[in-house]
């Protein structure tokens, strides 16, 4: 595991130096983040749920930006993976951990910002919200990665198209647990997050063991 | 020791439905140079693609015997990560399990160690080239297959690549080069894949 540490050195490297990420990317959400509750200013009330599925949004939204940032193109990953002595699954496994480490900090950010602007609160215990951001982050990453590793598809449009619907879904887990629902009704929701997370991760081994 | 390590009788390799090598029978062995010759579209850097195994496109029925060896392309395309230094390139290309020492000694030699620390966009053409020449030295594999050689590369830098094709025939190492017209860079015996015949 540790031999393979300079995986995520470059990836870590490559996103400090890449202006797209957290240069254009962060501050672009940040602005719909300072802007938004100016514009619901002029509801005569709003209601804390309808702020908390906002955030859902944003965080899909966010998400959908950080997917398509930098595609992946199939020939020069092959071509880099062969020069290197690579293999996909090594590079599936650090890109997801890397992936991981750069997202994390930056939605935690976002959703602490937007809470701070819409003045809203969390409705279930911060445990089960921070579990809830770490399933909803491995997988959009992971799937993120299958999307582009296994498909040609390298177009930021044809990405996005395909990024957002997958994000939806893997939304409509969370969005009960964010709302505030008991904890009995909690822990189930998380325990099928746990289950689709090893299942897609599982699934994606399985495919390169067999490649 | 069988020293054959890619043989087919009748390689075909293509894109979608159209063909460019065409029952193409072929054996290469691991102590011996090769240099593939053929006109613009003729298929030079198909075949160099797929024996560096990376080729994106349709083999048909071609029945192909490779052996799992470090074979390593210098594509016509750049493979160096252009958002690195050339001191992490290498590091990264060679896992870390190259000393810094024996890293700067090879770039000192490809007269580059004063940029080891400029990211790879800043570089030029010519310089990329020598760069991924020395990186090439530094994982020594046991194929090196080189697109077009001499592109980009200026008097000093064909005279490195003589040096490490000279070196990697001592170390008993194959080096494969595809070109348009003979460049006759090896000293030592080679095999000819005429594509145009």
């Amino acid at each position: 595991m540790l031999k393979n540490i300079y995986l995520i050195k470059k990836e870590l490297l490559i996103e400090y130096r890449n202006n797209v990420s957290l240069f254009i990317i962060t501050p672009t959400v940040a602005v719909l983040i300072l802007v938004f509750p100016i514009l619901s200013e002029n509801r005569f009330v709003v209601d804390d749920n309808f702020f908390t599925i906002n955030k859902l949004l944003f965080l899909i939204f966010f998400t959908t930006l950080f997917s398509i940032r930098s595609p992946l193109n199939q020939k020069q990953l092959t071509r880099e993976l062969n020069f290197g002595n690579i293999t996909r699954k090594n590079f599936f496994l650090f890109k997801t951990i890397s992936e991981f480490i750069i997202f994390m900090p930056q939605s935690i950010i976002l959703l602490v910002s937007f809470s701070i602007f819409t003045n809203t609160g969390l409705q279930n215990h911060i445990l089960y919200f921070g579990i809830s951001i770490i399933f909803f982050s491995l997988n959009s990453i992971m799937i993120n990665l299958i999307l582009q590793m296994f498909t040609s598809f390298n177009n930021r449009f044809v990405q996005f198209i395909l990024m957002v619907p997958v994000l939806m879904s893997l939304s409509f887990f969370i969005a009960p647990i964010w709302l505030g629902i008991n904890p009995n009704l909690t822990n189930i929701y998380l325990m099928m997050y746990l289950g689709i997370t090893l299942l897609v991760f599982s699934y994606t081994s399985w495919f390169l063991e067999r490649e | 020791m069988d020293k054959n390590y890619f043989s087919s009788k009748n390689l075909t390799l293509g894109y979608g439905n159209s063909i460019v090598i065409n029952n193409l029978p072929l054996s290469l062995d691991f102590d011996k140079n090769y240099e593939i010759i053929g006109r613009n579209g003729a298929g030079k850097s198909t075949l160099l693609d797929f024996i560096s195994n990376n080729f994106q496109g349709n083999k048909f029925d071609s029945a192909v015997n490779l052996k799992d060896l470090r074979i390593l392309q210098l594509s016509s395309e750049f493979t160096l990560i252009s958002n690195l230094t050339l001191r992490e390139n290498c590091l990264y290309f060679t896992k870390n399990k190259i000393s810094l020492n024996d890293i700067n000694k090879v770039l000192t030699d490809y007269d580059i160690y004063h940029f080891e620390s400029d990211v790879i966009q800043k570089f030029s053409s010519g310089m990329i080239k020598r760069s991924e020449l020395a990186v090439a030295e530094l994982i020594s594999p046991d194929v090196l297959c080189i697109d077009e050689p001499l592109n980009y590369l200026d008097g000093l830098g064909v005279e490195l690549l003589k040096k490490l094709i000279i070196k990697r025939n001592e170390n008993k190492q194959s080096t494969i080069l595809c070109s348009q017209e003979p460049l006759n860079l090896f000293t030592e015996t080679w095999e000819t894949i005429d594509l145009n015949a």
